[in-house]
């Protein structure tokens, strides 16, 4: 029987005076290796040259031995590590590792899986470094696994490298999900299309890894495809890169914004070989950029409809005072008495055209402050037939037919004042402009679609020729009638009411047949 | 007397009642003009220069205001425009507005056929300029 004990000084000098055959048969057991290992020059050289730590360790005691090579590669001298596995467990392996590596080793035990763990070791000088260690459980002589006898090697940078390039990638694919972006790349030669995750779930497509270019574009709305298509062909024939925005229809139906760019890979014959892009969801900032054109266009139009109306009013203030100063220059030149009378009664009526065009401004102005009046729920009926009882004398006198429908949508949450306005001026409208050869006869109906409530009311009187006068119908003080009693200033107020709270008021119309406006109220 | 001999005929085409009277009246008391011819809009008027008929009655001064019914300032000059060269007489043409929106002025400047562009309220002093300037 020969128990060796290990000498740290006297390492190399001591020689082991016998050589087992083989591991398993070794009676003693446990340093049989260990004598191997440094008896046999040979073999030291190569395990050395691998740069391979090597380990045994008792199954039944907790006894331990650590090659040379596992020291160093520990950063500790041979011997210094206590020859006691549960040391090396409890001071050495991370806290993390050791029940991985615990169960690694019974499960080895047990069901003879291959041991092979990778795990952090706490090194003299340099902390934890990471290791590969694997090895084998050998039975002894009575057949019962008595040791272990394996090997580390050292994989810190491959490990770091690992973990390092794992973080990234879980950045990265963080990244995109918050960002709602992906990437995509389409080999031209082969014909292949491949999309990281998040462009099928952008897609909201399942990711079934089958998807082609065709099929790929039938996704945009169609009003986009042949926008994409040539992009695509002229990045494939042309080198030319793109980024465009764009509308499709998700698997589920849904229609977003979504941002794809292109960039063609060229290959050293200055040929495009791989399209290259990223695609983006950017539905919410496109609606929101969307909605902030339309806030821009709206404030620019009633930009666009103050100034005229501060045109109109200088003129027709102006046209006023300047007839008044005329009148009064005119009144010192004349003598008679009949003249000086006559221009008496033409200043009379400027001063009346005067009040009334205040009056004019003071209904414009109303329109404005009318809008912060709380919006109710309003029956059209009721406010309908209210406009015929207060115009009652008017109706009767054209003997007009007047009917309405207000079934398909009875009510509607609007400003009063404007929904009584509204009426009052397109039933005044209708009986004004009437054709002199028929009577009037005017229909009011209102509808829903697509969430709107629309007004339309249509009259068979005079018409308008809307190519001559399309854009002035509406205009302050535009008249289209030879007409005593046309202001030309309903319509305009009318459309200013309607475009206050949002809506649109349209015009159809024919010359001696009629006329239909059209209004989007809410 | 400064009286211009030779316009011998005035037109106003203005829809307002007050201007025009003011204007028959200024040009009757100062006998600035023998005639005086008046529409309300654009579309008598050029109705009145095309007919044949009124051959011997036509213009040499028209006095044309922008915003009327029917046919406004502007689509008067592109008929009258057309109809100009069967006229057979020179007709010096005033734009006459109460608008000072630089938009009609600057409009009215591209005109070749508009001599001027005049805002009301037109002055005695003015009219007889314009009337100088005519003859």
């Amino acid at each position: 029987m020969t128990l060796k004990t290990v000498d740290t000084n006297g390492l190399r000098k001591r020689m082991p005076d016998e050589i087992y055959m083989s591991i398993g048969d070794n009676p003693i057991g446990f340093y049989a290796l260990a004598d191997q290992y440094l008896v046999n020059q040979q073999l030291h050289n190569l395990i050395e040259s691998t740069n391979t730590g090597l380990w045994e360790r008792s199954i039944t005691t907790n006894e331990a031995w650590w090659s040379p090579k596992f020291c160093e590669l520990l950063g500790y001298a041979y011997g210094e590590l206590d020859s006691n596995y549960l040391t090396f467990l409890q001071k050495i392996v991370h806290p993390h590792d050791s029940e991985m590596m615990f169960n690694a080793f019974q499960s080895h035990l047990k069901t003879n899986t291959t041991y092979k763990v990778e795990l952090r070791l706490l090194t003299k000088a340099d902390g934890y470094r990471w290791y590969e260690s694997s090895g084998k459980a050998w039975p002894d002589k009575d057949g019962e696994l008595s040791r272990m006898i394996g090997g580390i090697i050292d994989i810190d940078a491959k490990k770091r490298n690992e973990i390092k390039l794992k973080r990234n990638e879980f950045q990265l694919r963080e990244n995109n999900k918050i960002a709602h972006i992906g990437g995509w790349e389409f080999d031209i030669m082969a014909n292949e299309l491949s999309w990281s995750p998040e462009v099928y779930e952008i897609h909201e497509l399942e990711h079934d890894g089958h998807i082609d270019v065709s099929n790929a574009i039938t996704f945009y709305e169609p009003a986009y495809r042949s926008i994409i298509t040539t992009a695509v062909n002229n990045a494939i024939e042309h080198c030319k890169a793109y980024d465009l925005e764009l509308q499709l229809k998700t698997a589920k139906g849904n229609v977003i914004w979504v941002r794809t760019k292109g960039v063609p890979i060229i290959d050293e014959h200055g040929k495009c070989v791989t399209l290259r892009g990223i695609f983006q969801n950017i539905n919410e900032a496109k609606l929101r950029e969307l909605e902030l054109h339309n806030s821009v266009d709206l404030l620019s139009d009633q930009n666009k409809r103050l100034q005229n109306f501060a045109h109109i009013v200088s003129h027709n203030l102006r046209s006023h005072t300047g007839n008044l100063q005329f009148m009064v220059n005119l009144f010192d030149e004349v003598d008679e008495v009949s003249d000086q009378k006559e221009i008496f009664n033409n200043i009379r009526t400027i001063s009346e055209s005067l009040a009334n065009t205040i009056e004019h401004l003071n209904q414009i102005v109303k329109i404005q402050t009318e809008i912060s009046n709380e919006k109710q729920e309003l029956s059209f009926e009721h406010f309908f037939n209210n406009t015929l009882n207060a115009i009652d004398n008017n109706v009767a006198e054209t003997g007009a037919i007047i009917c309405s429908d207000f079934t398909s949508c009875p009510t509607v949450n609007y400003v009063p004042a404007y929904l009584e306005s509204i009426f009052l001026n397109l039933i005044t409208n209708a009986l004004k402009y009437r054709h002199p050869d028929r009577k009037p006869q005017i229909s009011c109906k209102t509808y829903l679609e697509l969430g709107h409530t629309y007004l339309t009311f249509a009259d068979n009187g005079l018409g308008i020729d809307l190519d001559k006068y399309g854009d002035k119908v509406f205009g302050m003080y535009k008249t289209f009638h030879k007409n005593a009693n046309a202001k030309g200033i309903g319509l305009f107020i009318t459309r200013n009411q309607v475009e206050s709270l949002g809506g649109t008021i349209k015009i159809e119309s024919t010359v001696d047949v009629g006329t239909t406006f059209i209004i989007k109220l809410i | 007397m400064t009286i211009v001999k030779p316009i011998n005929t005035v037109c106003v085409v203005d829809d307002d009642e007050i201007y025009v009277y003011g204007i028959k009246k200024l040009i009757n008391l100062k006998q600035l003009c023998p005639n005086l011819i008046e529409f309300r809009n654009g579309k008598d008027a050029i109705e009145f220069l095309m007919n044949p008929e009124n051959n011997d009655q036509l213009p040499d001064v028209i006095f044309l205001d922008i915003t009327m019914p029917i046919m406004d300032g502007w689509d008067f000059m592109e008929s009258y425009a057309k109809i100009k060269p069967q006229l057979g007489k020179k007709i010096t043409v005033y734009m006459v507005s109460s608008s000072i929106n630089d938009a009609d002025i600057e409009r009215a400047k591209t005109i070749s056929d508009i001599t001027d562009y005049v805002v009301k309220p037109v002055t005695y002093d003015k009219l007889l300029e314009l009337f100088q300037l005519a003859a």
